[in-house]
Protein backbone atom coordinates (compact mmCIF):
# COMPACT_ATOMS: atom_id res chain seq x y z
CA UNK A 1 0.00 0.00 0.00
CA UNK A 2 2.87 2.36 0.85
CA UNK A 3 4.44 1.96 -2.58
CA UNK A 4 1.13 2.69 -4.25
CA UNK A 5 0.63 5.76 -2.08
CA UNK A 6 4.08 7.09 -3.02
CA UNK A 7 3.37 6.34 -6.69
CA UNK A 8 -0.02 8.08 -6.69
CA UNK A 9 1.31 11.07 -4.75
CA UNK A 10 4.13 11.53 -7.28
CA UNK A 11 1.68 11.08 -10.20
CA UNK A 12 -0.70 13.62 -8.68
CA UNK A 13 2.07 16.19 -8.21
CA UNK A 14 3.23 15.73 -11.81
CA UNK A 15 -0.36 15.93 -13.07
CA UNK A 16 -1.13 19.09 -11.06
CA UNK A 17 2.07 20.89 -12.04
CA UNK A 18 1.73 19.95 -15.75
CA UNK A 19 -1.89 21.13 -15.72
CA UNK A 20 -0.99 24.51 -14.21
CA UNK A 21 2.12 25.11 -16.35
CA UNK A 22 0.49 24.11 -19.66
CA UNK A 23 -2.53 26.30 -18.81
CA UNK A 24 -0.21 29.29 -18.31
CA UNK A 25 1.59 28.71 -21.61
CA UNK A 26 -1.63 28.09 -23.56
CA UNK A 27 -3.21 31.26 -22.14
CA UNK A 28 -0.44 33.40 -23.63
CA UNK A 29 0.49 31.55 -26.81
CA UNK A 30 -3.05 30.33 -27.61
CA UNK A 31 -4.26 33.91 -27.91
CA UNK A 32 -1.47 34.68 -30.42
CA UNK A 33 -2.35 31.49 -32.31
CA UNK A 34 -5.99 32.53 -32.61
CA UNK A 35 -5.07 36.00 -33.89
CA UNK A 36 -2.78 34.44 -36.48
CA UNK A 37 -5.48 32.00 -37.54
CA UNK A 38 -8.15 34.65 -37.97
CA UNK A 39 -5.68 36.93 -39.75
CA UNK A 40 -5.01 34.17 -42.28
CA UNK A 41 -8.69 33.45 -42.76
CA UNK A 42 -9.49 37.14 -43.24
CA UNK A 43 -6.72 37.34 -45.87
CA UNK A 44 -8.12 34.27 -47.60
CA UNK A 45 -11.55 35.89 -47.76
CA UNK A 46 -10.05 39.09 -49.22
CA UNK A 47 -8.36 37.01 -51.96
CA UNK A 48 -11.62 35.20 -52.69
CA UNK A 49 -13.44 38.50 -53.10
CA UNK A 50 -10.77 39.86 -55.45
CA UNK B 1 -29.67 29.83 -2.09
CA UNK B 2 -25.86 29.51 -1.76
CA UNK B 3 -25.07 32.22 -4.29
CA UNK B 4 -24.19 35.82 -3.33
CA UNK B 5 -24.77 38.82 -5.67
CA UNK B 6 -21.07 38.83 -6.68
CA UNK B 7 -21.36 35.17 -7.74
CA UNK B 8 -24.38 35.91 -9.95
CA UNK B 9 -22.56 38.87 -11.49
CA UNK B 10 -19.52 36.73 -12.41
CA UNK B 11 -21.67 33.96 -13.92
CA UNK B 12 -23.89 36.29 -15.98
CA UNK B 13 -20.87 38.29 -17.22
CA UNK B 14 -19.21 35.07 -18.33
CA UNK B 15 -22.33 33.93 -20.21
CA UNK B 16 -22.65 37.23 -22.09
CA UNK B 17 -18.93 37.27 -22.99
CA UNK B 18 -18.99 33.68 -24.16
CA UNK B 19 -22.01 33.97 -26.43
CA UNK B 20 -20.84 37.31 -27.87
CA UNK B 21 -17.38 35.86 -28.63
CA UNK B 22 -18.96 32.79 -30.20
CA UNK B 23 -21.10 34.89 -32.52
CA UNK B 24 -17.93 36.60 -33.80
CA UNK B 25 -16.98 33.28 -35.44
CA UNK B 26 -19.74 33.69 -38.06
CA UNK B 27 -17.86 36.31 -40.05
CA UNK B 28 -15.08 33.81 -40.87
CA UNK B 29 -17.39 31.17 -42.35
CA UNK B 30 -16.84 30.99 -46.11
CA UNK B 31 -17.28 27.30 -46.90
CA UNK B 32 -18.09 24.00 -45.23
CA UNK B 33 -14.48 23.33 -44.19
CA UNK B 34 -14.49 26.61 -42.25
CA UNK B 35 -17.72 25.52 -40.56
CA UNK B 36 -16.59 22.01 -39.62
CA UNK B 37 -12.79 22.09 -39.31
CA UNK B 38 -11.97 25.81 -38.90
CA UNK B 39 -10.45 25.96 -42.39
CA UNK B 40 -7.68 23.59 -41.12
CA UNK B 41 -5.85 26.61 -39.70
CA UNK B 42 -5.49 25.62 -36.04
CA UNK B 43 -2.06 26.11 -34.46
CA UNK B 44 -0.53 24.13 -31.59
CA UNK B 45 -1.63 26.21 -28.60
CA UNK B 46 -5.14 27.07 -29.75
CA UNK B 47 -5.38 23.36 -30.67
CA UNK B 48 -4.45 22.31 -27.13
CA UNK B 49 -7.01 24.76 -25.69
CA UNK B 50 -9.87 23.57 -27.89
CA UNK B 51 -9.06 19.85 -27.51
CA UNK B 52 -8.72 20.13 -23.72
CA UNK B 53 -11.88 22.26 -23.40
CA UNK B 54 -13.83 19.81 -25.57
CA UNK B 55 -12.99 16.84 -23.41
CA UNK B 56 -13.16 18.51 -19.97
CA UNK B 57 -16.73 19.18 -18.92
CA UNK B 58 -18.72 19.33 -15.72
CA UNK B 59 -19.69 15.76 -16.61
CA UNK B 60 -15.95 14.85 -16.51
CA UNK B 61 -15.58 16.41 -13.05
CA UNK B 62 -18.71 14.63 -11.84
CA UNK B 63 -17.86 11.10 -13.00
CA UNK B 64 -14.23 11.38 -11.96
CA UNK B 65 -15.30 12.78 -8.58
CA UNK B 66 -17.65 9.80 -8.21
CA UNK B 67 -14.79 7.38 -9.02
CA UNK B 68 -12.53 9.08 -6.44
CA UNK B 69 -15.29 8.90 -3.83
CA UNK B 70 -16.07 5.20 -4.45
CA UNK B 71 -12.63 3.76 -5.21
CA UNK B 72 -10.13 6.20 -3.67
CA UNK B 73 -6.63 6.47 -5.12
CA UNK B 74 -7.02 3.20 -7.06
CA UNK B 75 -9.23 5.16 -9.51
CA UNK B 76 -6.17 7.24 -10.48
CA UNK B 77 -5.17 4.28 -12.69
CA UNK B 78 -7.93 5.20 -15.19
CA UNK B 79 -6.69 8.81 -15.35
CA UNK B 80 -3.07 7.73 -15.72
CA UNK B 81 -3.92 5.40 -18.61
CA UNK B 82 -5.97 8.06 -20.44
CA UNK B 83 -3.09 10.57 -20.24
CA UNK B 84 -0.26 8.16 -21.06
CA UNK B 85 -2.11 6.65 -24.03
CA UNK B 86 -2.73 10.16 -25.40
CA UNK B 87 0.97 10.99 -25.09
CA UNK B 88 1.86 7.74 -26.94
CA UNK B 89 -0.66 8.58 -29.72
CA UNK B 90 0.82 12.07 -29.99
CA UNK B 91 4.44 10.91 -30.05
CA UNK B 92 3.89 8.09 -32.56
CA UNK B 93 1.16 9.79 -34.65
CA UNK B 94 -0.79 6.50 -34.58
CA UNK B 95 -3.85 7.01 -36.84
CA UNK B 96 -4.01 10.78 -36.30
CA UNK B 97 -1.08 11.64 -38.58
CA UNK B 98 -2.61 9.64 -41.44
CA UNK B 99 -6.12 10.99 -40.75
CA UNK B 100 -4.88 14.57 -40.92
CA UNK B 101 -2.88 13.87 -44.08
CA UNK B 102 -6.10 12.64 -45.75
CA UNK B 103 -7.84 16.00 -45.05
CA UNK B 104 -10.98 14.38 -43.62
CA UNK B 105 -13.85 16.22 -41.91
CA UNK B 106 -15.46 13.30 -40.06
CA UNK B 107 -14.29 9.82 -38.98
CA UNK B 108 -16.89 7.87 -41.03
CA UNK B 109 -15.73 9.77 -44.15
CA UNK B 110 -12.63 7.57 -44.04
CA UNK B 111 -14.85 4.47 -44.41
CA UNK B 112 -16.05 5.57 -47.84
CA UNK B 113 -12.54 6.48 -48.96
CA UNK B 114 -11.10 3.11 -47.88
CA UNK B 115 -14.06 0.71 -47.91
CA UNK B 116 -17.44 1.68 -49.40
CA UNK B 117 -20.24 4.23 -49.19
CA UNK B 118 -22.49 1.65 -47.51
CA UNK B 119 -19.97 1.11 -44.74
CA UNK B 120 -19.65 4.88 -44.29
CA UNK B 121 -23.41 5.04 -43.84
CA UNK B 122 -23.41 2.16 -41.31
CA UNK B 123 -20.50 3.73 -39.41
CA UNK B 124 -22.24 7.12 -39.53
CA UNK B 125 -25.46 5.68 -38.08
CA UNK B 126 -23.64 3.80 -35.29
CA UNK B 127 -21.41 6.78 -34.48
CA UNK B 128 -24.39 9.16 -34.35
CA UNK B 129 -26.58 6.86 -32.22
CA UNK B 130 -23.76 5.90 -29.81
CA UNK B 131 -22.50 9.49 -29.59
CA UNK B 132 -25.87 11.12 -28.98
CA UNK B 133 -26.88 8.51 -26.38
CA UNK B 134 -23.51 9.02 -24.74
CA UNK B 135 -24.07 12.76 -24.63
CA UNK B 136 -27.66 12.17 -23.53
CA UNK B 137 -26.70 11.87 -19.86
CA UNK B 138 -24.68 15.08 -19.76
CA UNK B 139 -27.44 17.65 -19.18
CA UNK B 140 -29.05 15.96 -16.21
CA UNK B 141 -25.76 15.41 -14.37
CA UNK B 142 -24.49 18.90 -15.19
CA UNK B 143 -27.81 20.26 -13.93
CA UNK B 144 -27.41 18.34 -10.67
CA UNK B 145 -23.99 19.90 -10.18
CA UNK B 146 -25.30 23.39 -10.80
CA UNK B 147 -28.32 22.92 -8.52
CA UNK B 148 -26.24 21.62 -5.62
CA UNK B 149 -23.43 24.20 -5.84
CA UNK B 150 -25.52 27.30 -6.54
CA UNK B 151 -28.51 26.27 -4.44
CA UNK B 152 -30.99 26.93 -7.28
CA UNK B 153 -34.31 25.27 -6.50
CA UNK B 154 -34.41 21.88 -8.26
CA UNK B 155 -37.84 22.81 -9.71
CA UNK B 156 -36.03 25.26 -11.98
CA UNK B 157 -33.40 22.74 -13.08
CA UNK B 158 -35.04 21.96 -16.44
CA UNK B 159 -35.52 25.65 -17.23
CA UNK B 160 -31.90 26.47 -16.34
CA UNK B 161 -30.41 23.61 -18.38
CA UNK B 162 -32.68 24.38 -21.33
CA UNK B 163 -31.52 28.02 -21.26
CA UNK B 164 -27.85 26.93 -21.21
CA UNK B 165 -28.38 24.50 -24.09
CA UNK B 166 -30.12 27.23 -26.12
CA UNK B 167 -27.20 29.61 -25.54
CA UNK B 168 -24.76 26.94 -26.75
CA UNK B 169 -26.96 26.22 -29.74
CA UNK B 170 -27.10 29.89 -30.76
CA UNK B 171 -23.38 30.26 -31.32
CA UNK B 172 -22.68 26.69 -32.47
CA UNK B 173 -25.39 26.74 -35.15
CA UNK B 174 -24.36 30.18 -36.36
CA UNK B 175 -20.57 30.01 -36.14
CA UNK B 176 -19.75 26.27 -36.33
CA UNK B 177 -16.16 25.30 -35.50
CA UNK B 178 -15.01 28.95 -35.75
CA UNK B 179 -17.32 29.89 -32.86
CA UNK B 180 -16.42 26.75 -30.95
CA UNK B 181 -12.67 27.43 -31.20
CA UNK B 182 -13.03 31.01 -29.92
CA UNK B 183 -15.32 30.08 -27.04
CA UNK B 184 -13.23 26.99 -26.22
CA UNK B 185 -10.21 29.22 -25.64
CA UNK B 186 -12.07 31.46 -23.16
CA UNK B 187 -13.71 28.43 -21.57
CA UNK B 188 -10.43 26.51 -21.28
CA UNK B 189 -8.79 29.37 -19.38
CA UNK B 190 -11.74 29.71 -17.01
CA UNK B 191 -12.22 25.99 -16.36
CA UNK B 192 -8.49 25.49 -15.74
CA UNK B 193 -8.41 28.31 -13.19
CA UNK B 194 -11.48 26.79 -11.50
CA UNK B 195 -9.86 23.33 -11.47
CA UNK B 196 -6.70 24.61 -9.81
CA UNK B 197 -8.66 26.71 -7.26
CA UNK B 198 -10.94 23.80 -6.30
CA UNK B 199 -7.97 21.40 -5.93
CA UNK B 200 -6.24 23.78 -3.52
CA UNK B 201 -9.45 24.34 -1.54
CA UNK B 202 -10.27 20.62 -1.37
CA UNK B 203 -6.87 19.59 -0.01
CA UNK B 204 -6.77 22.58 2.34
CA UNK B 205 -10.20 21.80 3.86
CA UNK B 206 -10.03 18.00 3.99
CA UNK B 207 -6.28 17.75 4.75
CA UNK B 208 -3.98 15.45 2.75
CA UNK B 209 -3.24 13.14 5.71
CA UNK B 210 -6.96 12.90 6.52
CA UNK B 211 -7.78 11.97 2.92
CA UNK B 212 -5.16 9.19 2.93
CA UNK B 213 -6.33 7.94 6.35
CA UNK B 214 -10.04 7.96 5.33
CA UNK B 215 -9.38 6.02 2.10
CA UNK B 216 -7.19 3.53 4.01
CA UNK B 217 -9.75 2.99 6.80
CA UNK B 218 -12.71 2.70 4.39
CA UNK B 219 -11.23 0.60 1.59
CA UNK B 220 -7.97 -0.79 2.94
CA UNK B 221 -5.28 -1.51 0.33
CA UNK B 222 -7.99 -1.78 -2.39
CA UNK B 223 -8.27 2.01 -2.14
CA UNK B 224 -4.70 2.33 -3.42
CA UNK B 225 -3.96 -0.80 -5.46
CA UNK B 226 -6.01 -0.90 -8.72
CA UNK B 227 -5.12 -4.55 -9.31
CA UNK B 228 -6.43 -5.60 -5.90
CA UNK B 229 -9.59 -3.44 -6.14
CA UNK B 230 -12.46 -5.78 -7.13
CA UNK B 231 -14.02 -3.16 -9.44
CA UNK B 232 -10.81 -2.81 -11.44
CA UNK B 233 -8.11 -5.52 -11.76
CA UNK B 234 -5.92 -6.42 -14.71
CA UNK B 235 -8.85 -6.91 -17.15
CA UNK B 236 -10.11 -3.38 -16.42
CA UNK B 237 -6.68 -1.88 -16.96
CA UNK B 238 -6.14 -3.62 -20.32
CA UNK B 239 -9.66 -2.70 -21.48
CA UNK B 240 -8.96 0.93 -20.52
CA UNK B 241 -5.77 0.93 -22.62
CA UNK B 242 -7.71 -0.36 -25.66
CA UNK B 243 -10.60 2.02 -25.05
CA UNK B 244 -8.41 5.09 -24.68
CA UNK B 245 -6.43 4.26 -27.82
CA UNK B 246 -9.74 4.16 -29.68
CA UNK B 247 -11.08 7.35 -28.05
CA UNK B 248 -7.96 9.42 -28.73
CA UNK B 249 -7.87 8.35 -32.36
CA UNK B 250 -11.50 7.79 -33.43
CA UNK B 251 -13.79 9.78 -31.11
CA UNK B 252 -15.49 12.24 -33.46
CA UNK B 253 -15.04 15.37 -31.30
CA UNK B 254 -11.36 14.63 -30.64
CA UNK B 255 -10.73 13.70 -34.27
CA UNK B 256 -12.29 16.99 -35.46
CA UNK B 257 -9.52 18.87 -33.61
CA UNK B 258 -6.93 16.71 -35.38
CA UNK B 259 -8.62 17.47 -38.73
CA UNK B 260 -8.63 21.21 -37.89
CA UNK B 261 -4.87 21.56 -37.33
CA UNK B 262 -2.58 23.19 -39.88
CA UNK B 263 -0.50 20.02 -40.47
CA UNK B 264 -0.06 16.40 -39.34
CA UNK B 265 2.97 17.49 -37.29
CA UNK B 266 0.89 20.06 -35.36
CA UNK B 267 -1.82 17.46 -34.71
CA UNK B 268 0.81 15.21 -33.07
CA UNK B 269 2.10 18.07 -30.92
CA UNK B 270 -1.43 19.03 -29.82
CA UNK B 271 -2.15 15.42 -28.83
CA UNK B 272 1.12 15.01 -26.89
CA UNK B 273 0.72 18.13 -24.75
CA UNK B 274 -2.98 17.57 -24.17
CA UNK B 275 -1.98 14.14 -22.83
CA UNK B 276 -0.31 15.86 -19.87
CA UNK B 277 -3.49 17.89 -19.27
CA UNK B 278 -5.43 14.61 -19.33
CA UNK B 279 -3.49 13.39 -16.29
CA UNK B 280 -4.86 16.34 -14.29
CA UNK B 281 -8.29 16.12 -15.98
CA UNK B 282 -8.76 12.75 -14.31
CA UNK B 283 -6.69 12.82 -11.14
CA UNK B 284 -7.64 16.26 -9.79
CA UNK B 285 -11.44 15.66 -9.71
CA UNK B 286 -10.79 12.16 -8.33
CA UNK B 287 -8.90 13.87 -5.51
CA UNK B 288 -11.95 16.13 -4.94
CA UNK B 289 -14.08 12.98 -4.68
CA UNK B 290 -11.73 11.48 -2.09
CA UNK B 291 -11.78 14.79 -0.19
CA UNK B 292 -15.61 14.72 -0.23
CA UNK B 293 -15.48 11.17 1.19
CA UNK B 294 -13.25 12.47 3.98
CA UNK B 295 -15.55 15.37 4.84
CA UNK B 296 -19.00 13.79 4.35
CA UNK B 297 -18.59 9.99 4.17
CA UNK B 298 -20.40 9.09 7.39
CA UNK B 299 -23.67 7.49 6.16
CA UNK B 300 -24.80 3.90 5.76
CA UNK B 301 -22.48 1.59 3.84
CA UNK B 302 -23.18 1.16 0.13
CA UNK B 303 -20.94 -1.54 -1.40
CA UNK B 304 -18.50 -1.02 1.46
CA UNK B 305 -18.31 2.79 1.11
CA UNK B 306 -20.26 5.14 3.44
CA UNK B 307 -22.83 7.32 1.65
CA UNK B 308 -22.31 11.09 1.94
CA UNK B 309 -24.43 12.91 4.51
CA UNK B 310 -24.72 16.70 4.16
CA UNK B 311 -26.82 18.77 6.58
CA UNK B 312 -28.54 15.60 7.76
CA UNK B 313 -29.50 14.56 4.23
CA UNK B 314 -28.08 11.41 2.60
CA UNK B 315 -26.89 11.95 -0.98
CA UNK B 316 -25.71 9.72 -3.83
CA UNK B 317 -21.88 9.38 -4.07
CA UNK B 318 -21.82 11.37 -7.35
CA UNK B 319 -23.37 14.38 -5.55
CA UNK B 320 -20.81 14.42 -2.72
CA UNK B 321 -18.24 16.48 -4.65
CA UNK B 322 -20.60 19.36 -5.63
CA UNK B 323 -22.00 19.35 -2.07
CA UNK B 324 -18.45 19.77 -0.79
CA UNK B 325 -17.87 22.73 -3.13
CA UNK B 326 -21.10 24.38 -1.94
CA UNK B 327 -19.88 24.09 1.63
CA UNK B 328 -16.18 25.06 1.35
CA UNK B 329 -16.13 27.86 -1.26
CA UNK B 330 -16.76 31.45 -0.19
CA UNK B 331 -18.59 34.27 -2.08
CA UNK B 332 -16.76 35.37 -5.23
CA UNK B 333 -14.71 32.17 -5.40
CA UNK B 334 -17.93 30.21 -5.76
CA UNK B 335 -18.95 32.45 -8.69
CA UNK B 336 -15.58 31.90 -10.39
CA UNK B 337 -15.81 28.13 -9.90
CA UNK B 338 -19.42 27.92 -11.16
CA UNK B 339 -18.53 30.12 -14.16
CA UNK B 340 -15.58 27.76 -14.75
CA UNK B 341 -17.85 24.74 -14.58
CA UNK B 342 -20.39 26.42 -16.87
CA UNK B 343 -17.51 27.11 -19.24
CA UNK B 344 -16.57 23.43 -19.09
CA UNK B 345 -20.19 22.44 -19.73
CA UNK B 346 -20.62 24.79 -22.68
CA UNK B 347 -17.32 23.91 -24.35
CA UNK B 348 -18.09 20.19 -24.23
CA UNK B 349 -21.71 20.51 -25.29
CA UNK B 350 -21.05 22.88 -28.19
CA UNK B 351 -18.25 20.66 -29.52
CA UNK B 352 -20.35 17.53 -29.15
CA UNK B 353 -23.34 19.20 -30.84
CA UNK B 354 -21.11 20.12 -33.77
CA UNK B 355 -19.40 16.70 -33.83
CA UNK B 356 -22.52 14.55 -33.93
CA UNK B 357 -24.44 16.88 -36.24
CA UNK B 358 -21.46 16.81 -38.65
CA UNK B 359 -21.75 13.01 -38.78
CA UNK B 360 -25.53 13.18 -39.37
CA UNK B 361 -25.19 15.70 -42.20
CA UNK B 362 -21.94 14.54 -43.87
CA UNK B 363 -22.12 10.77 -43.33
CA UNK B 364 -25.84 10.01 -43.31
CA UNK B 365 -27.83 12.68 -45.17
CA UNK B 366 -25.34 13.54 -47.96
CA UNK B 367 -24.43 9.92 -48.90
CA UNK B 368 -28.14 8.98 -48.98
CA UNK B 369 -28.84 11.93 -51.28
CA UNK B 370 -26.00 10.91 -53.58
CA UNK B 371 -27.20 7.30 -53.55
CA UNK B 372 -30.62 8.55 -54.68
CA UNK B 373 -28.94 10.19 -57.67
CA UNK B 374 -29.44 13.76 -56.50
CA UNK B 375 -26.77 16.34 -57.45
CA UNK B 376 -24.04 17.21 -54.91
CA UNK B 377 -24.91 20.10 -52.58
CA UNK B 378 -23.06 23.40 -52.72
CA UNK B 379 -20.88 24.39 -49.76
CA UNK B 380 -23.56 26.86 -48.66
CA UNK B 381 -26.28 24.20 -48.73
CA UNK B 382 -24.04 21.79 -46.80
CA UNK B 383 -23.63 24.40 -44.06
CA UNK B 384 -27.43 24.78 -43.99
CA UNK B 385 -27.90 21.00 -43.62
CA UNK B 386 -25.28 21.00 -40.83
CA UNK B 387 -27.15 23.75 -39.01
CA UNK B 388 -30.43 21.82 -39.25
CA UNK B 389 -28.70 18.66 -37.92
CA UNK B 390 -27.26 20.74 -35.09
CA UNK B 391 -30.74 21.94 -34.14
CA UNK B 392 -32.08 18.38 -34.29
CA UNK B 393 -29.37 17.04 -31.95
CA UNK B 394 -29.94 19.97 -29.57
CA UNK B 395 -33.70 19.39 -29.41
CA UNK B 396 -33.25 15.63 -28.92
CA UNK B 397 -30.87 16.24 -26.02
CA UNK B 398 -33.25 18.71 -24.44
CA UNK B 399 -35.94 16.04 -24.14
CA UNK B 400 -33.87 12.87 -23.68
CA UNK B 401 -31.05 14.32 -21.60
CA UNK B 402 -33.16 15.87 -18.89
CA UNK B 403 -35.26 12.80 -18.16
CA UNK B 404 -32.97 9.78 -18.61
CA UNK B 405 -30.93 8.57 -15.61
CA UNK B 406 -27.96 6.27 -16.35
CA UNK B 407 -27.62 3.06 -14.30
CA UNK B 408 -24.50 2.47 -12.13
CA UNK B 409 -21.28 4.53 -12.21
CA UNK B 410 -21.55 7.21 -14.92
CA UNK B 411 -17.93 6.72 -16.06
CA UNK B 412 -18.60 3.06 -16.86
CA UNK B 413 -21.94 3.84 -18.58
CA UNK B 414 -20.17 6.35 -20.84
CA UNK B 415 -17.41 3.82 -21.58
CA UNK B 416 -19.87 1.12 -22.58
CA UNK B 417 -22.07 3.33 -24.80
CA UNK B 418 -18.89 4.58 -26.48
CA UNK B 419 -17.63 1.02 -26.98
CA UNK B 420 -20.77 0.14 -29.01
CA UNK B 421 -19.28 1.91 -32.01
CA UNK B 422 -15.68 2.59 -30.96
CA UNK B 423 -14.69 -1.10 -31.01
CA UNK B 424 -15.68 -1.59 -34.68
CA UNK B 425 -14.60 1.88 -35.78
CA UNK B 426 -11.14 1.63 -34.20
CA UNK B 427 -10.48 -1.85 -35.60
CA UNK B 428 -11.66 -0.80 -39.11
CA UNK B 429 -9.49 2.32 -39.02
CA UNK B 430 -6.40 0.45 -37.79
CA UNK B 431 -7.01 -2.30 -40.38
CA UNK B 432 -7.65 0.19 -43.16
CA UNK B 433 -4.59 2.32 -42.44
CA UNK B 434 -2.05 -0.36 -41.54
CA UNK B 435 -3.19 -3.70 -43.07
CA UNK B 436 -3.33 -3.88 -46.86
CA UNK B 437 -5.48 -7.05 -46.86
CA UNK B 438 -8.45 -5.40 -45.05
CA UNK B 439 -11.57 -5.10 -47.21
CA UNK B 440 -15.24 -4.07 -47.11
CA UNK B 441 -16.55 -7.48 -45.99
CA UNK B 442 -14.15 -7.37 -43.04
CA UNK B 443 -15.23 -3.78 -42.32
CA UNK B 444 -18.93 -4.69 -42.14
CA UNK B 445 -18.23 -7.70 -39.93
CA UNK B 446 -16.02 -5.63 -37.60
CA UNK B 447 -18.65 -2.89 -37.16
CA UNK B 448 -21.53 -5.30 -36.57
CA UNK B 449 -19.64 -7.75 -34.35
CA UNK B 450 -18.10 -4.89 -32.33
CA UNK B 451 -21.56 -3.39 -31.67
CA UNK B 452 -23.07 -6.81 -30.84
CA UNK B 453 -20.08 -7.58 -28.58
CA UNK B 454 -20.86 -4.48 -26.51
CA UNK B 455 -24.67 -4.63 -26.48
CA UNK B 456 -25.43 -8.34 -25.90
CA UNK B 457 -23.02 -9.12 -23.02
CA UNK B 458 -23.73 -5.88 -21.12
CA UNK B 459 -27.45 -5.30 -21.60
CA UNK B 460 -28.72 -8.90 -21.99
CA UNK B 461 -26.19 -11.20 -20.30
CA UNK B 462 -25.32 -8.62 -17.58
CA UNK B 463 -21.58 -9.31 -17.78
CA UNK B 464 -19.21 -6.81 -16.15
CA UNK B 465 -18.00 -3.74 -18.06
CA UNK B 466 -14.46 -5.11 -18.26
CA UNK B 467 -15.44 -8.41 -19.88
CA UNK B 468 -17.92 -6.62 -22.17
CA UNK B 469 -15.16 -4.27 -23.34
CA UNK B 470 -12.85 -7.17 -24.15
CA UNK B 471 -15.64 -8.96 -25.93
CA UNK B 472 -16.47 -5.96 -28.15
CA UNK B 473 -12.88 -5.25 -29.22
CA UNK B 474 -12.07 -8.96 -29.61
CA UNK B 475 -15.12 -9.69 -31.77
CA UNK B 476 -14.52 -6.58 -33.91
CA UNK B 477 -10.92 -7.68 -34.58
CA UNK B 478 -12.05 -11.22 -35.33
CA UNK B 479 -14.70 -9.88 -37.73
CA UNK B 480 -12.20 -7.74 -39.64
CA UNK B 481 -9.66 -10.55 -39.99
CA UNK B 482 -12.17 -13.27 -40.93
CA UNK B 483 -14.12 -11.03 -43.33
CA UNK B 484 -10.97 -9.72 -45.00
CA UNK B 485 -9.50 -13.20 -45.45
CA UNK B 486 -12.77 -14.67 -46.76
CA UNK B 487 -13.77 -11.74 -48.98
CA UNK B 488 -12.21 -10.60 -52.25
CA UNK B 489 -8.74 -9.05 -51.94
CA UNK B 490 -9.26 -5.27 -52.24
CA UNK B 491 -7.53 -3.48 -55.12
CA UNK B 492 -5.19 -0.66 -53.94
CA UNK B 493 -7.48 2.37 -53.58
CA UNK B 494 -6.82 5.96 -54.58
CA UNK B 495 -6.95 6.72 -50.83
CA UNK B 496 -3.88 4.52 -50.22
CA UNK B 497 -1.98 6.31 -53.00
CA UNK B 498 -3.11 9.73 -51.76
CA UNK B 499 -2.05 8.85 -48.24
CA UNK B 500 1.41 7.72 -49.38
CA UNK B 501 1.83 11.01 -51.27
CA UNK B 502 0.61 13.15 -48.39
CA UNK B 503 2.86 11.42 -45.87
CA UNK B 504 5.89 11.84 -48.16
CA UNK B 505 5.06 15.54 -48.60
CA UNK B 506 4.75 15.95 -44.83
CA UNK B 507 8.18 14.37 -44.35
Amino acid sequence: MNYWLIFWTASLVIAGISFAVITGIVMVKGYKDLRLMFGRLAEERMHDRE
Amino acid sequence: MHFAAIDWFIVVAYLILSVAAGLLGKKYIGNVSHYLVAGRELGTYAGIATLAATEIGTITFMYNGELGYKYGFAAFAAALISGLVMIVVGRTGLVIERFRALRLMTVPEYFERKYSRGLRLLAGILVAIGGILNMGVFLKIEGEFLTIVSGIDSRYLIAVMTAILLLELVYTVVGGMMAVVITDFIQYVLLSVATIVVSIYAVHHAGWDNIVAKVASTMGSAGFDPIENPKFGITFLIWQVLLWFSIHTCWQTTAMRVFSTRSPEISKRVMTWTGFIYLGRGMLPMLWGAAALTLFGVGALDNGVPLPVVNGQTLAPIDAMPAMLASILGPGIKGIVVAGMLAATMSVNSSYLLGWSAVISQDIILPIREQMGKPALSSRSQIFVNRLANLFVGLFLMFWGLYYTPPGAVYLYLNITGTIYLAGTFICVIGGLYWKRSNTTGGYLAMLMGAAGAIIPFFFLHWSENITGFCAFGLAALGLVLGSLMGKRAAPSSTDARLERALKEAE
